[in-house]
């Protein structure tokens, strides 16, 4: 009886993560589009809805009404699971991601979270890797030059950045002393991991710009060498899903987790702990500043060529990894 | 022979290297400018007034009284109302159009011995709005107007005729022939519209 109301609560928890963050990856869409018009001072979608507020609608019916066609030289079965490979890990990454402490409402104690696993910053890893074959499958999978070329750039900048990622996310687990990404918050009470960790926020930062393929790191798509890269062959809504998956999901997702690594998760900032504001309306304000940056940057900057990139994964941002576990040891062992 | 002593392309400074400074510059300037107001025209909504000179839609000059001399002299051979297009059918237009081929002008004799244009359309799918045909009017009965929303459903619409020629530059001219030209006539026309230029 106890296994059936877990099911019942975490399937219904699970739903209401997966609806809110399909809903939330559409506004994010919005919230995209009306940035870079800003930035370009234009104003962006306008006339549907209010300001242009219901345009992710009109552009979700829009995707999902257009014709779906396979070319006849693709390999079919990898051609679909793409999609999937690229959208599914990245939206399984919420699983692991706490989104406050647990509350009491009516006499029932709510967990905002999915599961507290103690390996939940590994699993959040890996997932954030699985999540970049859907791009090398594609690629393969669509038997044509463009798409190959960009599933293999991917490739090459996935190789160098997942290890300094990896490195990099050792400092906040050395001081939290723990995986559990519920336990690295509350670890943070007193002072967040920005402060000795800064090396490593700097090389996360570069690391989720380079997995999720934003600006200064999008040669995989590349759109004035590549015509769209690895999703040159798809049409409709299995189109849409790459950006989707890649562009909002995967780059919300992983702001959230660094969020929760470096700047304390849902502790309030510091001085405005007095304010009335719930603890995930704090995570959330951290999230969103953080996914505004990532924008921000992608709007701005132009783009680095292969080569530049795995030089600076290799020469650069994997010795800063390294040399921030340094300093976090060295911290540790002054200030306990 | 010169010397020519070829030089390197300046490097990143270290400065510029470890705190991405470019990085910054550029993010800098796209956050000005996300705090400016943004510069469309929203534009089914809101129309922007092209200048004077502006080359859009053709149109025909009708015969009002404002003729230029020339017109004067060819008026006793034509049959022409007042009102209506002064085109005399000299087809200079049509020599001058690079692609001469849009222009369909067709004129007739009436039985008083004198000339009627019949027929002018252009198709202006095939105009590339170079203003040759406007610059060879004798009459300056050609000109162009300031419109620009030349679309249509069907091909035949895109086609201008005699009648709705003469409509167009009705209109043109009952707002904008007061207007004065962004181009200055003689010099005391430029002083007024651009003030006293000193030429060095």
């Amino acid at each position: 009886m106890e296994l059936l109301g877990t099911v019942v609560v975490l399937t219904i928890k699970s739903l209401i993560f997966i609806i809110g963050m399909f809903l939330g990856a559409a506004y994010l869409t919005l919230l995209e589009r009306k940035f870079a018009g800003h930035v370009q001072q234009r104003p962006g979608p306008l006339h549907v809805g209010p300001h242009g507020f219901l345009q992710p609608i009109a552009d979700a019916l829009k995707v999902l009404t257009k014709e779906d066609l396979v070319p006849d030289s693709v390999d079919k079965v990898l051609f679909y699971l793409a999609s999937l490979m690229a959208f599914v890990p990245a939206i399984m990454i919420l699983a692991v991601v706490p989104f406050g402490d647990p509350f009491t409402i009516f006499g029932v104690e709510i967990k905002p979270y999915i599961t507290d696993l103690n390996v939940g910053l590994l699993l959040a890893l890996a997932f954030g890797s699985i999540s970049i074959y859907g791009v090398i499958f594609a690629g393969w999978a669509s038997n044509s030059k463009y798409p190959m070329i960009g599933g293999l750039r991917k490739a090459a900048v996935l190789i160098g950045y997942e290890v300094a990622l990896g490195f990099a996310l050792v400092g906040p687990i050395m001081m939290a002393g723990s995986f559990s990404l519920r336990e690295i918050v509350e670890a943070q009470q007193n002072m967040w991991f920005i402060i000795p960790n800064i090396l490593a926020f700097v090389v996360v930062i570069f690391c989720i710009l380079a997995e999720t393929g934003r600006t200064p790191f999008d040669v995989q798509e590349a759109e004035a060498e590549l015509v769209g890269g690895y999703v040159t062959e798809y049409t409709g809504m299995k189109f849409g899903l790459f950006p989707l998956a890649e562009w909002y999901i995967a780059t919300f997702v992983l702001s959230a987790i660094t969020v929760i690594l470096f700047f304390g998760g849902w502790n309030p900032l510091p001085l405005m702990g007095w304010l009335p504001i719930p603890a995930f309306v704090w995570f959330f304000i951290k999230v969103f500043l953080l996914f505004m940056f990532f924008l921000w940057v992608h709007w701005t900057l132009p783009r680095y060529r292969v080569d530049q990139i795995t030089e600076l994964a290799w020469k650069v941002m994997l010795p800063l990894a390294l040399a921030n576990i340094f300093i976090v040891a060295i911290w540790i062992i002054i200030f306990g | 022979m010169v010397k020519i002593k070829y030089i390197d392309r300046p490097g990143l400074t270290n400065r510029e290297r470890v705190f991405f400074v470019d990085f910054i510059k550029g993010m800098r300037i796209t956050l000005k400018n996300l705090l400016r107001k943004t510069v469309t025209t929203y534009y089914p909504f809101e129309k922007l007034t092209p200048p004077k000179r502006f080359r859009g839609t053709h149109a025909h000059r009708v015969k009002n009284g404002k003729e230029p001399p020339s017109f004067k002299v060819l008026e006793k051979f034509m049959d022409i109302k007042e009102g209506e297009s002064r085109c005399v059918a000299c087809y200079m237009c049509q020599q001058a159009c690079p692609v001469p081929e849009l222009f369909k002008i067709e004129a007739v004799q009436t039985p008083e011995g004198k000339k009627r244009v019949t027929r002018f359309d252009m198709n202006l799918l095939n105009c590339m709005y170079c203003g040759l045909c406007t610059e060879a009017c004798p009459v300056d009965c050609l000109i162009m107007t300031d419109i620009y929303e030349t679309a249509s459903y069907h091909r035949a619409g895109t086609v201008l005729h005699l009648d709705d020629m003469a409509r167009r530059a009705v209109d043109f001219d009952s707002r904008r022939f007061d207007e004065p030209d962004r181009i200055w006539i003689d010099d005391q026309e430029r002083s007024k519209l651009w003030g006293q230029i000193k030429w060095s």
